[in-house]
């Protein structure tokens, strides 16, 4: 260990000794026992308390967590983590440029963001498996984050010390090349190529004053997202570029593309086969919608297998468009409400399902029922259960295409759908090819 | 997070094959099968031909039985006063007709190591033959993925969720195959590979003439519930190894033995054709047999 690393324990000795021993011989008597005994450094540090006529017990006990019960509010936490991202960033503070550490951490509980505020106190790397002592946590967006500062200390671990459940493991987050499809919140480093639907120049308002970026649409053959750029790469609607170093930041729930002037930009040829029209959506499986957790305007089409609740005839504040049950809004109380019609479809696909969420006019459309009929129906059996019934009568069991943006929430993925249509298969023509591949293989 | 349960396209002969379950622990843990191909199936979304149906409960408390028919065998339906809205919806209706359901798994171990199959439903709906067509296709590409992944997890010397992800299979269902690889012994691909060409092939007329030639029009009568298989003893394994020996013996074409060729020759075992049905509903039940169209039978 070296003597940077030392000193903070070495102060944190000496005030339990009361300071009554030189941080000299302190730190004589910890390296010795850390670098010639090798002992661990919680023993270390006990023994030479005990040696030097102090109570071990004083020491700061670092209460070991798990992630999930890191609440925001620790102010010392010990964790056997797993690294799975660890990310340089340079920053300025006092007119002073340091580089910091950030990225997840992960145990057999779940992962959590960290920040490590000093690069070279903290050589983190991806896929080491590390004892992290007096880290403290705080919130942020109001989910906890850890951080890593002054008082922090970290002793490697063997790889095999933390399982992680299947399938979450070091994530491919280094310097990658993606597609559209496959942009992740948090990814670093991407590089990908696309063509440029659209561009904008825009300004943000900031404490340093105006800045200009550059926000649009960006396509490949997977699909489109939304982008900002943060210098001027002289982007222009139909480039077809190479983007390197980008990152990919959620906004509303749909990754989008971030990149600044540490990335690099260049025009390609077009790798896009030419009567290939970009601009249109996509379709995308759902179980693929549920790797990246949310998308820009795409296609899913599966069995409508359950009309959910809030489905029908529903009643909305007039102030705040809420949702109002029994003649309340959670908001506005007593509220003379608004009628509207809805649905909420669980559209399935036999691997995945999705809530999409239908508006009054596309609800109107699908169901060949106006809201005024809706309304007059309800009247007549006095029940508004009779619309919902409808509804469930005219989509249950049938397959159903819908279009739009795609997010997830505690439930799962939910679609807000911009367009929804109700699609006759073409089943035996499909039967067939996927009859003559069978045999052919045979 | 509360995750919806998917809805699994599985056949039937897949699903009653199910041997192994998964009891979710704790309050709200969900409960799985998981089928030989590797479906880790808490929610199924049927179509098919409801052949038989019957309220065994009372007006008061109904409890509807009934089967499900689909290209490859039958699905066990019960119904209760605790599934209200599959219940009513079922009390309209009446067999024969195409229904569709969305429902849960429900199992039934009379001892260990058994394990019988059925479906609890929680939608049923009235629909036409172009769902149940539809239903049948798309049921053939779901199994035909999990019979992709299953050859993928029988090349690893032992199969990880990851390393079945990284080829580009869903995580649940890395999820069950690995388990499934785990609890059960030569699954042989090769016979559901040839279940799904036989499903396609019922959805395409010019084969109709092929599958359905030598059809018999006495089909026997399909088996009484599953519970009643309980009492299975040593003598009906004994018969029905006779009848499978038999049914693999007549599968000359690969489309499954004709069942007059079976009753034939069953009769010179000294076995008569009431016998012999109740044998070949029992084999239909556990899944070892299948009828890939009317009137013949064929080993899985």
């Amino acid at each position: 260990m070296e003597k940077e690393e030392i000193a903070p324990h070495v102060s944190e000795i000496s005030r339990v000794l009361g300071n009554k021993v030189s941080e000299e011989q302190i730190e004589k008597e910890l390296d010795t026992y850390l670098n010639l005994y090798r002992v661990s450094l919680e023993t270390a540090k006990r023994s030479v308390v005990r040696k030097l006529g102090g109570d071990p017990n004083a020491l700061n006990k670092g209460v070991q967590k798990k992630l999930s019960e890191l609440t925001g509010s620790e102010q010392s936490v010990d964790l056997l983590v797993k690294v799975l991202s660890a990310n340089r960033k340079e920053i300025e503070q006092n007119g002073e440029l340091r580089t910091l550490i950030y990225g997840l951490f992960a145990d057999e509980t779940g992962t959590m963001p960290y920040t490590a505020w000093d690069a070279d106190r903290f050589a983190l790397e991806r896929g080491q498996v590390l004892l992290v002592r007096n880290a403290y946590t705080k919130e942020w967006n109001g989910k906890p984050q850890l951080n890593l500062g002054t008082r922090a200390t970290i002793e490697p671990q063997p790889v095999d010390s933390v399982k992680l459940p299947d399938g979450m493991d070091v994530p491919v987050y280094g310097p990658t090349t993606a597609k559209v499809a496959e942009l992740i919140e948090g990814m670093n480093s991407v590089t990908l190529t696309v063509k440029i639907l659209s561009v904008e120049t825009r300004k943000i308002e900031s404490q340093e004053g105006s800045k200009t970026f550059f926000s649009g649409m960006l396509a490949d053959e997977t699909g489109r997202a939304q982008f900002s750029a943060w210098h001027d790469f002289n982007l222009k609607k139909d480039d077809i570029v190479q983007i390197r170093g980008a990152y990919v930041r959620s906004w509303k729930g749909i990754p989008q593309l971030n990149f600044g002037e540490r990335a690099e930009v260049s025009r390609v040829r077009s790798p896009f086969p030419a009567d290939l029209d970009l601009s249109k959506p996509k379709i995308r499986a759902i179980t693929e919608l549920e790797a990246v957790g949310g998308a820009f305007d795409v296609l899913v089409s599966g069995v409508v297998v359950d009309v959910k609740k809030g489905s029908g005839l529903i009643q909305r504040c007039p102030q705040c468009n809420r949702l109002v049950q029994n003649k309340l809004c959670r908001l506005h109380g007593k509220v003379e409400g608004q009628y509207d019609l809805r649905i909420k479809a669980v559209v399935d696909d036999g691997a995945g399902s999705i809530t999409a969420v239908l508006n009054k006019d596309i609800t109107e459309a699908l169901v060949g029922i106006t809201l005024e009929q809706a309304i007059k129906e309800a009247r007549e059996v006095m029940d508004p259960e009779v619309v919902k019934e409808k509804i469930e009568e005219r989509l249950l069991a049938k397959p159903l295409e819908v279009r739009g943006n795609v997010i997830s929430d505690d439930y799962g993925l939910m679609m807000i759908v911009s367009e929804a249509r109700m699609f006759v298969p073409e089943v035996r023509a499909e039967a067939a090819n996927l009859l003559s591949e069978l045999e052919g293989a045979q | 997070m509360i995750v919806r349960e998917v809805a699994w396209r599985i056949f039937a002969a897949e699903y009653n094959s199910s041997r192994l379950e998964i009891k979710g622990e704790g309050e709200r843990a969900p409960s799985y099968i998981v089928s030989p191909l590797g479906a880790m199936v808490n929610r199924v979304f049927l179509v098919g031909v409801l052949t038989d149906l019957e309220n065994i409960g009372t007006g008061d408390e109904p409890l509807w039985k009934g089967r499900l028919q689909d290209p490859t065998g039958n699905f066990y339906v019960s119904s209760g006063q605790y599934q209200p809205e599959a219940t009513a919806a079922l009390s309209k209706m009446e067999a024969p007709a195409f229904i569709a359901m969305v429902g849960k798994t429900r199992t039934y171990s009379p001892e260990e190591g058994v394990l019988y199959v059925s479906i609890r439903p929680e939608k049923v709906r009235l629909v036409e033959a172009r769902e149940r067509d539809h239903w049948v296709l798309e049921t053939c590409k779901a199994t035909l993925k999990r019979i992709d992944a299953m050859t993928d997890a029988k090349e690893m010397s032992a199969p990880t969720v990851d390393e079945l992800m990284r080829l580009g299979h869903s995580r649940s269902l890395a999820e069950g195959v690995v388990k499934a690889t785990g609890h059960y012994q030569d699954v042989d691909l090769s016979r559901y590979r040839a279940m799904v060409v036989d499903a396609l092939k019922f959805l395409l007329p010019e084969y109709q003439s092929e599958l359905e030639s030598d059809v018999p029009t006495e089909l026997g009568q399909r088996p009484e519930e599953v519970e009643d298989e309980e009492e299975a003893e040593a003598a009906e394994e004994e018969k029905e190894d006779k009848v499978l020996t038999i049914i693999t013996k007549l599968d000359k074409s690969g489309k499954g033995a004709a069942w007059d060729e079976i009753v034939e020759e069953v009769k010179r075992l000294g076995m008569d054709r009431t016998v012999l049905e109740e044998v070949t509903n029992s084999l239909l039940d556990k899944g070892l047999i299948y009828e890939p169209v009317l009137g013949r039978m064929k080993r899985i």
